[in-house]
């Protein structure tokens, strides 16, 4: 088996156990730094998104991944901070600086009020009552004057001081900061108590409370830390596109959220970055696919767009039958191979 | 101090990356001396599937046409037909592969208000000029530079239903059944600015979430309101359904719906029930003798495939007619911006269209500075489920309740 053998509890907890893995963040954040000039303004589109959808993402692995607690309302949370940070903006000209957390601490603060059913909730029903949760919050969001149901409303553009965030490439830098931020906190909350008491609830809640784990306190902090996440995803996904609508906030999203982290891998954050990557990247793929089938089979292009969906669908269901650890299994396969190679294990 | 000198070497080079320009774009995107690139985001895989495929067939055609007579100003059309999903998520991909990726110089159409509300901060950074259907009022008043609506929106259809209404009778009491969402509640503000603007009013309001399909609450409101007409703010699934309630109860109430319901799939759908069941819409039926009509047909039939398309009485025409008028707007706002083409140029070309004619298939195109929707205009249709057809009862006429 491969690995370092660590001799001390201090290094069992280093956020960067080896030398290769600083190197390695080091290329990808030298990568990051220098990508954007060699990708076109539509290629670094894909990647803000993905770079959001991980956000979002590593915020429903602490949940579903970590604690074991199952939500269908993800969607919702995003959209609670997607229009706190429009409103407060529009309405209230708070600037950026402010708008960003509040929107963080408005989903946290209504995720907690749904971490409360949770206490009596498990599995199905729990599932339940965050669907429950998202409709009402689309119910909200359609009917309430504010928001200007379905035809949505304008989001003030990212200012802080003088600096406007504006161009693709701008926004590139801008959100991959809080991508990075977002991973480092999620790192570190997995390696602490508060990560391994989740672990603790999500194998077993009731060897978890004997063993004098809250179960009240960490579920419920559960939910509030995915919300947050979800609450600054939704913000940013708001001042990227500069207008939000109800629509884009539906069921479809949080089952989109629930597939990143399954075809990621549960419980991982690696998981959580390759998931998000995946199927946010899936469509675009399907585009690229698309176009370049027009070229030399038109009827073949027609055929992709009729089974888009579908296509899709057989993506996910493939990777759950093949690799059900999701991409951080595969990732962890091949590290080994590689760290044992030329023997098998 | 080799790593340190590792990471400080990979920022230098990122950073002076940043200093190096990066493609060189053309002087206007989707313009060349010979092509001009146009944008059409139809729904092919979304709940609005049914919708785009004629949507695509108009425009295909009336850009093969167009290229054959030598494009506008030397330039030929490069269609790019997108499929937009309908939804604001899907929506904004779409849009987004079309200006960023292939670089389109305008979206003649956009099928779905709420994805066109999603991508107007895209094609306002890019300048790109828009023509949403399914167009909500609120695309041009008060109105967006980059925004053009060649189509009466629903808020105008309403209004000239409800007038229509108490010019039958004066004294109608009338109710309203819609979609509660951007499309059903406009077709409600139009209906009650009009009942206003005529001191009456619409006496009983029924919503009804999407997908509904069993209207017998609706119809009982409706009942025990006493209603003699009843307005439908509905698509066609939701239309049948009460045409067909309305049958079970034997009741003899009238009903005035919009024009995303009048297709042939409506006669399959309620047969005899759909007999006398009006309309309000800006499009003359497919089969009439009218100028424009002849003229989309003779093209349908040298570029498109009639039999499937405008020869087949299954096909729904007024999609293709309406993708038709669109086309006709794009292609005119090329022709007035001259042969200096670009996203300002163009605005102002869109903007001097003046009553252009389109034969009687729909009413004439006009956009100005401070008018950016084609048409208030719209006229009555009624069904005759023998024929299985539409019949105009009331000519093209503009409301009189006022529109902004």
């Amino acid at each position: 088996m491969g690995g370092k053998f660590k001799t001390s509890y201090k290094g069992d907890m280093a956020l960067f156990q080896t030398l290769w893995v600083k190197v390695w963040l080091g290329i990808l954040a030298a990568a990051i730094v220098v990508c954007p000039q060699f990708l076109s303004t539509y290629q670094i589109s894909i990647l803000n998104e993905m770079a959001i959808a991980i956000i979002g993402a590593l915020g429903l692995n602490l949940l579903i991944g970590y604690t074991g607690q199952i939500s269908l309302g993800h969607g919702a949370f995003l959209a609670i901070g997607a229009y706190t940070t429009a409103l407060a903006a529009g309405e209230l000209n708070l600037p950026f600086i402010v708008t960003l957390p509040l929107s963080g601490f408005m989903a946290a603060l209504l995720g907690m009020v749904v971490g409360v059913p949770a206490l009596r909730l498990k599995g199905l029903y729990l599932a339940l009552g965050t669907l429950a949760f998202g409709f009402i919050v689309d119910y909200i969001l359609f009917h309430w004057d504010l928001t200007q149901g379905d035809m949505g409303m304008a989001v003030n553009p990212v200012q802080i001081g003088s600096w406007s965030v504006q161009t693709e490439k701008e926004f590139f830098y801008f959100i991959a900061c809080f991508a990075a931020l977002a991973t480092l906190c999620a790192k570190n909350i997995a390696r602490s108590k508060i990560g391994r008491n989740f672990i603790a609830i999500r194998d077993r809640d009731i060897a978890a409370e004997a063993m004098g784990i809250s179960l009240a306190k960490y579920k419920i902090m559960a939910f509030g830390l995915s919300s947050f996440y979800a609450g600054i995803a939704g913000a940013l996904v708001a001042h990227y596109q500069k207008w939000i609508v109800p629509g884009s906030f539906d069921l479809s999203l949080s089952i989109a959220y629930i597939a990143m982290i399954i075809l990621g891998g549960l419980g991982t954050v690696l998981g959580s970055i390759l998931g998000a990557i995946l199927i946010t990247g899936i469509p675009h793929g399907i585009i690229y696919a698309t176009d370049v089938a027009k070229e030399s089979y038109p009827a073949l292009s027609g055929l992709i767009v009729d089974f888009k969906l579908g296509i899709f669908g057989l993506i996910v269901v493939l990777a759950l039958l093949f690799e059900p650890q999701g991409l951080a299994g595969i990732y962890r396969r091949a590290k080994v191979y590689w760290k044992t190679w030329p023997f098998k294990y | 101090m080799r790593r340190r000198a590792l990471f400080l070497t990979a920022l230098l080079v990122g950073v002076s990356m940043l200093a190096v320009p990066g493609a060189w774009a053309a002087d206007v995107r989707g313009v060349t001396d010979t092509s001009v690139k146009i944008g059409c985001l139809v729904d092919l895989s979304g709940p609005g599937k049914y919708g785009g495929p004629p949507i695509a067939d108009a425009f295909r055609d009336y850009v093969a046409w167009v290229n054959s007579e030598g494009g506008v100003h030397g330039r030929k059309i490069d269609l790019v037909v997108e499929d937009n999903g309908i939804l604001p998520n899907t929506t904004l991909q779409a849009a987004k592969k079309v200006i960023l990726k292939d670089g389109v110089f305008a979206i003649g159409f956009n099928l779905g208000s709420a994805g066109a509300s999603a991508i107007l901060p895209l094609c306002e950074e890019h300048k790109v000029a828009l023509m949403p259907h399914g167009a909500n009022k609120k695309f041009y008043d008060p109105g967006n530079t980059w925004v053009f609506v060649p189509h009466t929106v629903q808020y105008s259809m309403a209004c000239r239903a409800v007038e229509y209404i108490v010019k039958q009778d004066p004294k109608a009491k009338i109710g309203i059944i819609y979609q509660d969402d951007g499309f059903g509640r406009e077709g409600l503000e139009g209906a009650e600015a009009a009942a206003e603007f005529l001191k009456t009013k619409i006496v009983k309001a029924a919503p009804y979430k999407v997908g509904t399909i069993d209207f017998s609450p609706h119809m009982s409101t409706m009942k025990e309101a006493d209603v003699d007409w009843i307005l439908l703010w509905t698509y066609l699934p939701q239309s049948a359904a009460i045409l067909k309630q309305k049958a079970k109860m034997a009741w003899d109430v009238k009903l005035l719906s919009n024009n995303t319901t009048g297709v042939p799939p409506l006669f399959a759908l309620a047969k005899e029930h759909a007999d006398g069941y009006m309309l309000v819409t800006p499009y003359a039926p497919g089969y009439m003798d009218l100028p424009g009509i002849n003229k989309a047909k003779e093209i349908n039939k040298k570029f498109g495939d009639y039999d499937k398309q405008l020869g087949n009485p299954m096909y729904p025409d007024y999609l293709y007619l309406a993708a038709w008028g669109y086309a006709t707007a794009v292609v005119e706002g090329l022709r007035k911006a001259g042969k200096d083409l670009t996203p300002e140029s163009y605005v102002k070309g869109l903007e001097s269209i003046k009553d252009h004619d389109m034969g009687g298939m729909c009413p004439n195109i006009t956009f100005g500075p401070d008018r950016h929707v084609s048409s208030f205009s719209s006229m009555i249709l009624k069904a005759d489920a023998k024929k299985a057809r539409f019949e105009i009862i009331d000519p093209i006429e503009d409301p009189k309740t006022p529109q902004r």
